[in-house]
């Protein structure tokens, strides 16, 4: 099969039960929203190839059953994440509150350097709204969490929350790759600056994955 | 893989086989009530190959998937013991680290099960047991079996369940144990294996046919009677079973060659029989099954006639209380009056209970709370798309959260778990009465409530005895899967955790389920239908060499797409074939509740006798009266480790 892509990005929704998660996926897979979904059970995943300063990446989105009962089956699926969405719902105040319980399980269950970013979705049903943006920018700024409001039956922020996620992946990756091709090494080795990449194509990319 | 970190871990031990939903006891022996004592219990393999018992509290449990791709490759995994050093380790966790109970295998001196499976305990001197565990299913007798595998015991004199350790690493010494013991070889042992072992590099083929003829003739014919019974031309079914048992593999070839006769013994299963679906049990056919006051009696018969058709759509309403155990079989007409009368008030009383807590009430009953949200959240997105569902406002919407927030009154411990609503959604739209329908879900519940256990330990089990059944009745597929990391079976989650509701449509959903509830033809039917599905798919799995994410995905996408007639006439074959295999294993038994082997021995005469296990395969789920049977297996077990 020829690839068709430059890169895989293994990427995760978690969050209490009934926040949104398939809806943000289904959003941002097909650009679509409908008021009837089914609960997840179990686990699916969906993917969407993006294309990030000219590379294509491919972003395999796990979406997990929510409720704790649930857990550990669900977190068999965490270890090779790369990234995380943790997802609360601006109308219900527990599932914001139990972001902190989601952060305890991504440290738990993850690898310690997976990208993470928290989204309060529903943000159009301001009418209903329990929890402030304030208060969900000072939960990232305590946790160092990029953080934003989505919308996905209104299609806003669900893009930019997925390509900001894929970005930050890939400039870990960048860095981790500068780190382990320090100047001056093997022959052949570049140190790489973000704006370089672009013309090097032995960068990081060649690590990226394989198929 | 690129893991920087993969350095710190200390060690790496490896599970070598787990058992979820087991409790650690306390001293005084009584179930210990904090719901951390809840764990899991394990024989792990350690970095220097030693072996213990280990017990982890539940809260230190994270699931070894190892779903890792090729196409992951540059992701870090993070070992399962690496997070206890890791900087952000949490109290809680250390906490739990610091709870984890190990036995070392050269420690332990005796272990025992109870009775009723349900206690194990473990000793490493004698008179002292210093170790007690609770395991909550009942299925304390699949640890000590697989214990057994991994330590050479003898029965003590005093109690058939208490075994005392003689080896400990059994492994080990099997091989050698078995080279010895058989004298098969008139040299001493060592030297032989060692001139096998070199002469593997001189001659390879024909020293591997020497080696291994020579084991087989012994695994045939034992040991004993080898002269006399070398000259039978076919192995008996149970010479083969005893050489697949012992030898555990798929597949044993034993290739023609000058000196030795050619032997091809695959444990493959029996034909299939092409089993014919019959019509569904008529409405006139039941009327004629009742007596003049309502009764049935010859229920074996009629669960025979629903195993093997469903029912009318017209009268499965009816039927479906005495399957889901609302109305009992031998009621009569009036009894269904007065019963009804008596389970309407009880209905009502619960749901008053809810429906009159005042908004006050609630803002203080968290617990309460979060199960109303839930079951909100829920009722909201079931089968919205189905007609009986649809649009906004809709009274049949009203039902369904009605009768969820009473099931939460009636079983407030269970609560609602996600998966319950597809479960009533069906019950509802054929019963439509609301109080049937709450009693007949009540009844569904009490077949499957392991489903939706805390710990999810009976879905876990589910998983490792469909693996086991796979691995029997279609191990090519079995392999295939555990080469792609997807031997936990976990993508088959859904199908069991609300019987295959989201793999099929509403008429196709409720004949499955009806066929299900008769309990026939055996134990854990369900399993079999997975193993039909898979069976199904196995070739394209196979065939496209689909991984991991690839399996999953197909697995889900199944759903709509499947033929329930053929599902349930291939499961129904494959139980067949495999009841009828000559190398049916005791653990297969187990999972189907069939009663397992009891071979006579002279060395241990049995006084129980087991006229209800020699009754044939009507098990009807509960093989507790085969306590007896399974001790024997047990034992047996012990035996043949010892060959």
């Amino acid at each position: 099969m020829a690839k068709t892509y430059d890169c895989l990005f293994k990427l995760l929704l978690i969050g209490d039960s009934g926040v949104g998660k398939t809806s943000i996926l289904f959003r941002f897979s097909e650009d679509a929203f409908n008021i009837s979904f089914i609960s997840t059970i179990g686990i699916d995943f969906k993917i969407r190839t993006i294309d990030l300063d000219g590379k294509k990446v491919k972003l395999q989105i796990w979406d997990t059953a929510g409720q704790e009962r649930f857990r550990t089956i669900t977190t068999a699926y965490y270890r090779g994440s790369m990234g995380i969405m943790l997802v609360y719902d601006v109308t219900n105040e527990k599932s914001f509150e139990n972001i902190k319980n989601w952060i305890r399980n991504i440290e738990e269950n993850a690898s310690a350097d997976v990208e993470k970013m928290i989204l309060g979705n529903k943000c159009d049903l301001d009418a209903k709204r329990q929890v402030s943006k304030e208060r969900g920018e000072q939960l990232a700024v305590e946790y160092q969490i990029k953080f934003v409001e989505t919308s996905a039956k209104d299609s806003l922020n669900v893009e930019y929350a997925f390509y900001t996620l894929a970005r930050d992946i890939k400039a870990k990756m960048e860095k981790k790759q500068e780190a382990s091709n320090p100047p001056g090494g093997r022959s052949g080795a570049h140190q790489l600056k973000a704006n370089e990449q672009q013309r090097k194509p032995t960068s990081w990319l060649s690590r990226c994955s394989v198929l | 893989m690129s893991s920087s970190s993969v350095e710190e871990i200390p060690e790496m031990c490896k599970d070598l086989f787990t058992q979820d939903g087991v409790l650690l006891k306390m001293s005084n022996g009584r179930p210990n009530n904090d719901p951390n004592a809840v764990g899991m219990l394990c024989l792990v393999e350690n970095p220097n190959g030693t072996k213990s018992i280990e017990w982890r509290p539940n809260d230190l449990i994270t699931i070894d998937s190892d779903t890792q791709d090729q196409e992951w490759a540059v992701v870090n995994t993070i070992g399962r013991r690496q997070r206890t050093l890791s900087g952000n380790m949490t109290s809680d966790y250390a906490s739990a680290r610091a709870r984890i109970i190990r036995i070392p295998l050269e420690e332990l001196k005796f272990f025992r099960s109870s009775r009723d499976n349900i206690q194990i305990q473990f000793s490493s001197k004698q008179g002292v047991w210093q170790h007690t565990f609770h395991c909550q299913h009942g299925n304390a007798e699949a640890f000590i079996a697989n214990l057994r595998n991994h330590v050479i015991t003898a029965k003590t004199r005093r109690n058939r369940n208490t075994y005392m350790v003689v080896e400990t690493n059994a492994e080990a010494q099997v091989l050698n144990k078995s080279f010895a013991e058989l004298d098969i070889f008139s040299e001493n042992t060592t030297d032989v294996v060692w001139n096998l072992v070199s002469n593997f590099t001189e001659r390879p083929y024909a020293t591997t046919m020497e080696a291994f003829s020579k084991l087989t003739d012994i695994v045939y014919y034992g040991n004993e009677v080898t002269h006399e019974r070398r000259h039978r031309e076919q192995p008996t079914p149970e010479d083969i079973s005893d050489l697949t048992n012992a030898l555990d593999e798929n597949r044993i070839e034993t290739r023609k060659s000058d000196e030795y006769e050619v032997v091809t013994i695959e444990s493959i299963l029996p034909p299939r029989p092409h089993i014919h679906r019959n019509s569904p049990l008529s409405t006139e056919k039941w009327d004629g099954l009742r007596d003049s006051e309502g009764r049935i009696t010859e229920v074996d018969g009629v669960k025979q006639l629903i195993f093997r058709g469903g029912i009318a759509h017209t009268i499965r309403g009816v039927v479906w209380k005495y399957l889901l155990d609302y109305y009992p079989w031998n009621i009569t007409y009036s009894g269904i009056k007065n019963l009804t009368k008596k389970k309407t008030q009880e209905y009502y009383s619960m749901k008053l209970q809810w429906r009159s807590m005042t908004a006050g009430q609630e803002s203080r009953f968290s617990e309460y709370r979060d199960r109303k949200s839930l079951v909100e959240k829920d009722v909201n997105r079931t089968d919205r798309t189905h007609p009986f569902f649809a649009g906004d406002n809709n009274h049949n919407l009203v039902v369904l959260q009605d009768i969820l927030m009473t099931y939460v009154m009636y079983n407030f411990d269970l609560g609602y778990v996600q998966g319950m609503s597809d479960i009533l959604a069906p019950l509802l739209m054929l019963l439509v009465n609301e109080v049937d329908t709450f009693w007949c879900f009540v009844g569904f519940m009490e077949k499957i409530s392991t489903n939706f256990d805390m710990d999810q330990a009976g879905m876990k089990q589910q998983l490792v005895n469909l693996q086991q059944l796979l691995t029997f009745t279609c191990p090519e597929l079995a392999k295939h899967l555990d080469s792609k990391d997807s031997g936990n079976m976990y993508f088959c989650f859904r199908w069991l955790l609300v019987w295959f509701k989201r793999e099929f449509s509403y008429p196709d959903i409720m004949r499955l389920w009806e066929v299900l509830w008769t309990g026939l033809p055996c134990r854990n039917f369900h399993l079999l239908i997975c193993v039909a599905i898979l069976d199904d798919q196995k070739d394209l799995l196979i065939s496209k060499d689909y991984g991991f994410t690839e399996i999953l995905k197909h697995v889900n996408e199944l759903s709509m797409c499947l033929d329930i007639d053929r599902i349930l006439s291939t499961a129904e074959g494959i139980y067949h074939q495999t009841i009828s295999a000559p190398h049916l294993s005791d653990n297969i038994r187990l999972i189907l509740g069939i009663p397992t082997v009891s071979r006579p021995d002279g060395e241990y005469p049995e006084p129980e006798q087991n006229t209800e296990a020699q009754n044939g395969t009507q098990t009807d789920g509960n093989v507790k009266s085969d306590e007896a049977d399974l001790e024997e297996v047990m034992y047996q077990i012990g035996l043949d480790m010892n060959f």
